[in-house]
């Protein structure tokens, strides 16, 4: 059980390519922390200079109190979880889990237990005599975490550990890797760039764009309380529809205003972005956040353009401005394309962006 | 009627690849096979037709045969040890990205792509008394004026020795190229993995990066295992026929220098059975020691 | 901030030292090959100086005075730093012969009598001759082989050309098939193809020699060709074999879906897509044809290649190390061009090396 600290961690590629630009970040005892970010935005790379398998340009890795940053990967009590798993065709599952145990100068008694103790857990108990080659894929990646959970780690990283496994067994093995850190509560940092699979185990999710930390909170702060555009956009399925609008005052209270729109708002909303008349802003608003009504009570009306149904909801899509608006909606009754729309939006849910910095206002 | 139609067809479906293969079995049984066997049949037979293992009897009689045996030998035993270490150090250093690595990379494959010949005569100018050698030594300062170094003139030793080195600076860059590509082959996450398990890099080298590359290392001993037998042009031009004789030597020498003779055709047969039968016994009984077989067999199965 | 310098120290001083070892090997491996190539450039009067000069002389300075025989000739000696007597005669045949044979830079009879009227005036005369840089390779060509050698160049580009278009045509076909056709014996047959490059090319020369003969082809180009393609059919069956199975069967089964025979589907798709890597199997067997010397040397005996043309001279290369060296250069241009042209390839062959 450890506490991780990242002081101002910078890497460079040569002189120009900056890889990861200065983050903070502290990730507590316990923790099941996410690094999610779309590919070369700095999360793998920061987390191989939390391994020691790439040197930090500048900067610290503090792991319960003590610097490690210059030290070896052998000497960091760390374990990984590599994308493609690494595990080592010549060698026998139990041999690949043994492997740091002997190198540890256990007792071969200590080693068996501890082997058989997370082959068990792992549910690979019946294949420790097998060469990784006979395995399955998702085998092979039991394999690799039963070799990382062995060691007992201070810290245990996961680079992308699922991006190998087709989709069902992946969503499978994002659970029982759950279940197994439950039981665990080993601190964990995991990379992935799947936003879904980042939300549903995460503890607390980082966001990273750049080599820049954009955003760090829960799955529900993240997805409720977007930082900035891009958070917004890259968190959801579907994303965060946007809207461009300006702030208008009629009628003794505040609009959005755009042509196809004239969205007056709640006195919550109109105290927010109080003295901000004829400013331009971008709406921003989750697709189950707008709801199908009638044509009185309508903010918006459209014809629809596509309707996707999902069984337990329908995907509505709208064309506005060149940009589509997508809805989620109730299966029934089912909305047919050329059929016309109306849309109310949920004054709680509108969330107001600044359109030069994308942060949120 | 249909029905044998679509079978016809399908036949000739079948027979497409052994149609492709046709060419090469007919080429392989007429240029390879036809000699192979006039070769092993001719070893057996004295002049006069009749079966004999005189030849044979011949050869190890011969004054030259046991030191061919010797020297050939040594040089094989040597040589792929020295060449097969080097070029590991080499491929191991230089397996990652570095300014200039592809043009390194090209310079490396200069002495492999030398012509025997063009090779021999770069060592010939280089080790005669007043050749480019010594020139660099007396440049070097290791050499006093005037004063030189006879490389030709040594014992049987210095001279394998010297034969032995030569071979290296020759064939060590082809080794290293070969695996070079065995190593980059193998998925960095392999290493990695063994570091972050707790390897230090001797650790990381003996049990993960060795292992990983023994295919790689086999390709690489046999190949050179299999030209090291063969050694000759390169003892011939430096030293002339006779003087240390090597297996493929004799037969050169036989065929071409004491030809006419009626021995001759004889000894020359003998030995080239006799080095037919080394090149395939070693490269069978390393194959087998280094369970190449064993893998295949798995892989089919 | 301490701490970055010193890993920044630690990093540089890693970097250099590596840097300062791939130098070093660079330099063991072009050394020798920096000497033959200078030395093929050296006259005959510097290539049998000791120490050898490093660099060939471009210019060679003459100084001319009477001497007790005739006229006393010196040459500046790039060594010794300074003008060093090589001849005193009144035969200006024999001095123009040796300027040309010696000091690779020929003067007319008639212009060193030119010279030579210039003593009546001023005594000793300088002048200075360019040097012939290629002389060694011009003689090498006319002398070595007793003349043979243009011949045997030329044959041996011939030999080459027929082994490529042999083991090209047999050779990829197998591949193909090795490529894309399961079939009965097919691990059986791969492994035989490899065994045919275990069994010594001496073992195969040797019989060849008569069942040529019955052939009519002993001493012939054809003769060698189909000696050496043995080896480079099996070189190309393994490396034809791996670049059809690299290109996408989807691409021939698209070409058929829209129309095209399967003959057409490999003219028009598959063999531009193999184009690059045939070319590489190509160059393979020039290189194994072009090297190739113990063969040669059984199977010839008044056609020579040109391999046996230079090991003939460099065997008897005591009386003329720069002529040697000449041949070698000129032996070794074409390979080491070749596998230039293939060096991607030969990454490939052995697993796809990229640095």
């Amino acid at each position: 059980m450890a506490t991780l600290q990242l002081k101002n961690l910078t890497k460079r590629f040569g002189k120009k390519v900056v890889a990861v630009k200065g983050i903070n970040l502290e990730v507590h005892d316990g923790e099941y922390l996410v690094l999610l970010g779309p590919s070369g935005c700095g999360k793998t790379t920061t987390l191989r200079m939390i391994a020691g398998l790439e040197e930090a340009t500048d900067g610290e890795i503090i792991l319960d109190g003590v610097d490690i940053t210059d030290l070896p990967p052998r000497k960091r009590d760390i374990s990984m979880v590599f994308q493609s798993y690494a595990v080592w065709p010549h060698m026998t599952v139990y041999e690949n889990i043994a492997f740091a145990l002997k190198l540890k100068k256990l007792s071969r008694s200590e080693i068996d237990r501890t082997v058989r103790e997370v082959a068990g857990m792992t549910k690979i108990g019946d294949y420790l005599d097998r060469y990784p080659t006979q395995l399955s894929g998702g085998q092979r990646q039991r394999v690799a975490v039963a070799r990382a959970i062995a060691v007992k780690p201070k810290l245990f990283l996961m680079d992308e550990p699922l991006s190998n496994l087709d989709a069902k067994l992946r969503v499978a093995t994002r659970t029982e890797l759950k279940a197994i850190h439950n039981k665990t509560h080993a601190t964990t940092v995991f990379v992935t760039h799947d936003q879904s699979e980042a939300m549903s185990i995460a503890d607390r999710i980082v966001i990273m764009k750049d080599g820049e930390i954009m955003q760090i909170g829960t799955p529900e702060e993240v997805y409720n309380e977007s930082a900035s555009i891009f958070v917004a956009d890259f968190i959801g399925t579907p994303p965060t529809n946007f809207i461009d609008v300006q702030v208008v005052a009629a009628g003794g209270t505040l609009h959005l205003v755009n042509p196809h729109l004239k969205l007056p708002l709640s006195p919550e909303n109109a105290a927010r972005l109080k003295g901000q008349e004829q400013r331009n802003l971008i709406l921003g608003i989750r697709p189950e956040n707008l709801t199908l009504t009638g044509e009185t009570e309508a903010n918006l009306s459209a014809p629809c353009l596509v309707a996707e149904p999902q069984g337990s909801h329908q995907v509505v899509s709208i064309e506005l401005d060149d940009k589509l608006l997508k809805i989620i909606a109730p299966a029934r009754p089912a909305v047919h394309s050329g059929e016309m729309v109306h849309l109310k939006f949920k004054q709680e849910s509108l969330r107001f962006f600044d359109p030069q910095t994308g942060q949120r206002i | 009627m249909t029905k044998t139609k679509k079978d016809w067809k399908k036949l000739g479906e079948k027979a497409v690849p052994y149609l492709l293969l046709l060419p090469v079995i007919i080429y392989y049984t007429a240029f390879w096979l036809h000699p192979v066997l006039v070769s092993i049949v001719g070893g057996f037979t004295d002049p006069a037709g009749h079966f004999t293992l005189q030849n044979f009897a011949m050869v190890i009689h011969d004054k030259g045969f046991v030191p061919a045996l010797k020297n050939t030998s040594i040089i094989v035993i040597f040589s792929v040890t020295l060449e097969f270490i080097a070029a590991l150090f080499l491929a191991l250093l230089i397996n990652r990205k570095f300014v200039g690595a592809n043009f390194f990379l090209f310079l490396a494959m200069i002495p492999m792509a030398l012509p025997s010949a063009a090779a021999g005569a770069m060592w010939i100018t280089g080790l005669t008394a007043h050749g480019w050698v010594n020139s660099l030594l007396y440049y070097l300062g290791f050499l006093e004026k005037g004063k030189s170094i006879y490389w030709l003139a040594g014992s049987n030793t210095s001279l394998l020795a010297l034969i032995i080195v030569i071979d290296a600076w020759q064939v060590i860059p082809s080794v290293m190229i070969i695996l070079l590509a065995g190593l980059q082959n193998i998925s960095e996450e392999m290493q990695e993995a063994g570091y972050v398990f707790g390897g230090d890099y001797f650790t990381v080298l003996r049990k993960i990066t060795l292992p990983l590359l023994k295919p790689t290392i086999q390709t690489a001993v046999i190949l050179r295992l299999i030209s090291a037998i063969q050694i000759w042009l390169i003892v011939v031009i430096l030293l002339g026929f006779s003087r240390m004789p090597v297996l493929v030597e004799r037969i050169v020498y036989y065929h071409k220098v004491v030809h006419g003779l009626d021995i001759s055709y004889q000894m020359a047969t003998g030995y080239t059975i006799i080095v037919a039968a080394i090149v395939s016994l070693v490269s069978l009984a390393y194959l087998q020691v280094s369970g190449a077989f064993k893998r295949d067999r798995e892989a089919e199965a | 901030m301490n701490k970055k310098t010193r890993r920044n120290i630690h990093r540089a001083a890693k970097r250099t030292t590596f840097y300062i070892f791939v130098t070093g090997v660079v330099i063991a491996m072009l050394l020798p090959i920096y000497f033959v190539v200078s030395l093929s450039f050296l006259s005959t009067r510097e290539a049998y100086r000791y120490p050898l000069p490093l660099l060939p002389e471009l210019k060679i300075h003459y100084k001319m005075t009477h001497g007790e025989r005739g006229y006393l000739l010196s040459v500046y000696d790039q060594i010794d730093k300074e003008y060093q007597t090589v001849m005193d005669t009144q035969d200006l045949d024999k001095m123009s012969v040796y300027m040309k044979s010696q000091l690779g830079a020929p003067m007319s009879v008639s212009e060193i009598q030119q010279q030579i009227a210039r003593l009546d005036t001023e005594d000793p005369i300088y002048f200075t001759r360019r040097k012939n840089l290629l002389y060694n390779y011009q003689t090498f060509f006319q002398v070595a082989g007793t003349g043979q050698a243009v011949p045997a160049l030329i044959r041996s580009l011939e030999i080459c050309a027929m082994t490529i278009v042999i083991s090209l045509f047999i050779g990829g076909m197998a591949g193909y098939a090795f490529a894309r056709y399961y079939f009965k014996g097919r691990n059986a047959l791969k492994f035989s193809v490899l065994f045919v490059r275990m069994f010594p090319g001496v073992a195969i020369a040797m019989p060849m020699v008569i069942i040529l003969v019955n052939m009519g082809f002993y001493d012939q180009p054809i003769g060698l060709s189909l000696v050496y393609s043995v080896g480079s059919i099996a070189l190309t069956i393994w490396i034809t074999a791996s670049i059809f199975m690299g290109i996408p069967i989807s691409l021939e089964e698209a070409a058929q879906v829209f129309g095209a025979t399967k003959i057409q589907t490999f003219i028009r798709i598959t063999l531009p897509l193999a184009l690059p890597g045939l070319a590489a199997c190509a160059m393979y067997a020039f290189l194994g044809a072009w090297n190739e010397t113990v063969a040669a040397i059984i199977l010839t005996q008044f056609n020579p290649t040109f391999s046996v043309v230079v090991y003939q001279t460099v065997l008897g290369a005591v009386g003329q190390v720069n002529l040697a060296a000449a041949g070698g250069i000129v032996m070794a241009l074409p390979a080491v061009l070749f596998t230039f042209f293939i060096r991607r390839y030969i990454h490939q062959m052995w697993g796809g090396v990229t640095v």
